[in-house]
């Protein structure tokens, strides 16, 4: 069933936000860093893993998402923080590794913890799976109908951790739903080089639990296949595990050559970057171009506001490094 | 190698590489001396290895020995202990140090201990090489050294060379090793420009087949008055606060470790005899580690110390992301001499 | 002898930069020895030497260089 019309509005602003929050990002991280390319330099240093091409994935799972439920993420993780509601000002303040960030500037890009909303990602692949499934059946042993959703990227199908969290997941009937974003590459491993098969849907049948194959990036579709597993989740039915056919527009992080990937293959899917295909099937739909400018007006302040706030705040004094090693 | 570079600018012309390019050319002949040996890792095929230690190799050798893996490191590190229990000499990367949690049962169960569960009739001749250090802001999953972590372990040898030349000659007596060798290597020398290098890092490598011992540290600066250890990027930032000190009338003996396991307890031992003050410099975290190993097998000996040893390492905090706690946190030449000064006030004053 | 960027060290327009010298200005060279490190992107390339000498660096580590550009000398 097709999402509501105000819920793909609410979808199409936050894949804005998302792509808008990612160019800011981009400009920001390259303060600094040029001519000579540096991740030391600059005032965001490290990787810097952009999600470009891939916010339908978050943005139609999360769609179906409450404060109470869980999310854990990858180290490409800005669009699933933005579409869980993760503190804007606050997660841009961390990614600038100032005071008011999430953590204070202990975590960064790849560390960004917001308990209000019960989400946190990592930069070890298929490590947030296990925690998925803990936080599944906490919310199943407290008696409330949360659920949890990990997501992950095609590489981490191969990792232990994807098999045995499956496995535990539907051993306990955990209402944990397993998100595959699969963009195809794993730094410069292709899919199909390192995946024993073509569909990692397909692996959902050795544990017992339903699998749903999304194509084409899809937001709507997405938005379908999520709304189901959320459902069956809540209602007692355990888990789901959906793959996603999505799309990284960006290299694996900030500076990468890219030489891995096949000629033209980074301008034909910017020719199907999913943000414009959503706007012009939202504008078939009859959204009109007033509402458009409205929501992205609305997206590109959000985004503006976010990076004053990260560029006023101060840096965290040295001692704050001692604190919170333990609770 | 600093003090053989100098002597080398004005004489005959060297041969420079970086660190990266010494562990591949390390690798390159290695295998053109044996098929026994390949490669494994993720990103070592085209991309030549995310910090460039495999460059060149996939082009020369083919996909069958330099073989692109699944992000599966459990497996890949696992098939290479089985590789070499069947005769191979496998060469298995794993990027990050960091990532040693998915799979070190591999590493420290069944690869350092397949010799002596057999009792010497199965060896591992593996190496293990992986990325090390912060200071450029990747947070606590892709900063972390974790030299002691893997140099506890009984059956495994760590080592970790300091510029190019000890690089390739490490990586060629770590491949004919019959025993499991994790060589790391540090970010911030290992030439890749994206990451800054260390310019003592870059040195003459000679083209030709040539080892470094493992086990054997080296005075890369001789001095009188005062002991300062490193390791890695640890033994530039000595060196430079040795050329500061001098100015200061102390002469500070540079010691750079180059094997982490087996650790060169007589180098030091030789060197606080006759400096008889000492100072570790480690960045890897403060507590049970190198420091402490170093200093305490240098108290084990009769030294009728000067003054009492210290340590300079990054504190027991999970390495912080913002570069104004990172940095601060991390051992620096200043503190070096902040330090070497204090424990050498007689001289000063 | 120049030191010159080669015109087909990364095929495209647009600027690289020379991320590391190996040798110092007024050092000998030998030929075919790799004497900078460029990059274009995050991809790494070698400029080596056209011959025996001693090298005086033009261009600074760190500066954007292009295809074709001088960037040392070596008197032989």
């Amino acid at each position: 069933m097709p999402a509501e019309r105000d819920v793909r509005l609410r979808m199409y602003e936050q894949m804005v936000t998302s792509r808008y929050f990612e160019e800011a990002i981009k400009l920001a991280y390259l303060e600094g860093k040029q001519p000579l390319f540096n991740m030391a330099k600059g005032p965001i240093p490290g990787e810097m893993h952009l999600s470009s091409g891939q916010e339908p994935c978050a943005v139609g799972v999360c769609a179906h998402l409450r404060h109470d439920d869980s999310v854990t993420a990858t180290h490409r993780a800005h669009h699933i923080a933005i579409a869980k509601g993760v503190a804007l000002n606050a997660m841009t303040a961390e990614i600038f590794g100032k005071r008011d960030g999430l953590s204070g500037g202990r975590g960064g890009h790849m560390h960004l913890f917001d308990s209000a909303v019960n989400f946190c990602c990592s930069g070890i692949v298929a490590q947030g799976m296990g925690p998925a499934v803990g936080a599944a059946l906490a919310a199943k042993l407290a008696g409330s109908d949360a659920v949890a959703v990990s997501f992950i990227g095609e590489g981490a199908a191969n990792q232990g951790a994807f098999h045995e969290s499956l496995n535990l997941a539907a051993v306990w009937k955990a209402p944990v739903i397993f998100v595959i974003e699969d963009n195809a590459w794993g730094i410069s491993v292709a899919k199909r080089t390192s995946t024993a098969i073509a569909r990692n849907s397909d692996r959902a049948a050795a544990y017992g639990m339903p699998g749903r194959f999304v194509p084409d990036n899809d937001i709507d579709a997405i938005y379908d296949a999520a709304g189901d597993a959320v459902h069956r989740a809540r209602a007692g039915g355990g888990p789901t595990l959906i793959e996603i056919e999505t799309w990284r527009l960006e290299g694996h992080f900030m500076g990468d050559a890219e030489g891995y990937r096949p000629g033209g293959e980074v301008a034909d899917l910017q020719a199907r970057d999913p943000l414009i295909v959503y706007r012009r099937r939202l504008a078939d739909a009859g959204i009109s171009v007033v509402e458009f400018e409205s929501i992205e007006r609305r997206a590109g302040r959000a985004v503006a506001d976010a990076l004053e706030f990260a560029r006023k705040s101060d840096y965290p004094a040295v001692e704050s490094a001692f604190e919170t090693v333990f609770s | 190698m600093t003090a053989t570079a100098t002597a080398t600018a004005t004489a005959a012309p060297t041969r420079r590489l970086t660190i990266a390019k010494a562990m591949s050319e390390a690798i390159g002949l290695s295998m053109d001396a044996d098929p026994k040996v390949i490669v494994l890792g993720e990103d070592i095929g085209a991309l030549g290895g995310v910090f460039g230690t495999t460059q060149g190799l996939l082009e020369r050798f083919g996909a069958a020995r330099v073989r692109d893996t699944p992000i599966s490191e459990t497996a890949f590190i696992g098939a290479a202990v089985g590789l070499a229990a069947a005769g191979m000499r496998p060469i298995v990367e794993l990027m990050f140090v960091d990532f040693f949690g998915v799979c070190m049962d591999a590493i420290y169960n069944l690869a350092a201990k397949q010799s002596y569960f057999s009792g010497g009739h199965v060896c591992c001749p593996m190496v293990l090489m992986t990325s090390v250090g912060g200071g450029y802001g990747d947070a606590g999953q892709h900063s972390q050294c974790l030299y002691a972590t893997f140099a506890h372990l009984p059956g495994l040898k760590v080592v970790m060379p300091s510029n190019a030349y000890d690089a390739k000659g490490l990586m060629l007596s770590a491949i004919a090793d019959a025993n499991p060798v994790v060589f790391m290597f540090h970010k911030a020398l290992q030439g890749m420009g994206w990451l800054g290098t260390v310019p003592g890092s870059i040195v003459h490598v000679p083209s030709e087949m040539y080892t470094v011992p493992i086990g054997r540290a080296a005075t890369v600066r001789p001095g009188r008055d005062i002991t300062l250890v490193g390791l890695g990027l640890t033994v530039h930032l000595a060196l430079q606060a040795a050329t500061t000190l001098a100015a200061q009338g102390i002469e500070a003996e540079v010691i750079d470790l180059r094997s982490i396991a087996p650790l060169d307890r007589e180098a030091i031992a030789a060197s606080v005899a006759k400096t008889r003050r000492l100072i570790v410099v480690d960045d890897d975290y403060r507590s049970f580690g190198v420091s402490a190993e170093v200093i305490a097998g240098a108290c084990e000996g009769d030294v009728d110390w000067l003054s009492a040893p210290a340590r300079i390492t990054h504190p027991d905090v999970p390495i912080p992301y913002s570069p104004a706690l990172e940095h601060p946190l991390l051992p620096s030449a200043a503190k070096i001499v902040e330090a070497s000064t204090r424990l050498c006030h007689d001289k000063v004053e | 002898m120049d030191v010159i960027i080669p015109v087909d060290l990364w095929g495209e327009d647009g600027d690289a930069v020379i991320a590391t010298w190996l040798f110092q200005s007024g050092e000998l060279v030998s030929p075919g020895a790799v004497l900078a490190e460029v990059m274009y992107e995050k991809a790494s390339m070698e400029v080596t030497s056209p011959g025996a000498g001693r090298l005086t660096i033009l261009v600074e580590a760190e500066s954007p260089v292009r295809q074709g550009q001088l960037i040392g000398r070596i008197e032989t």
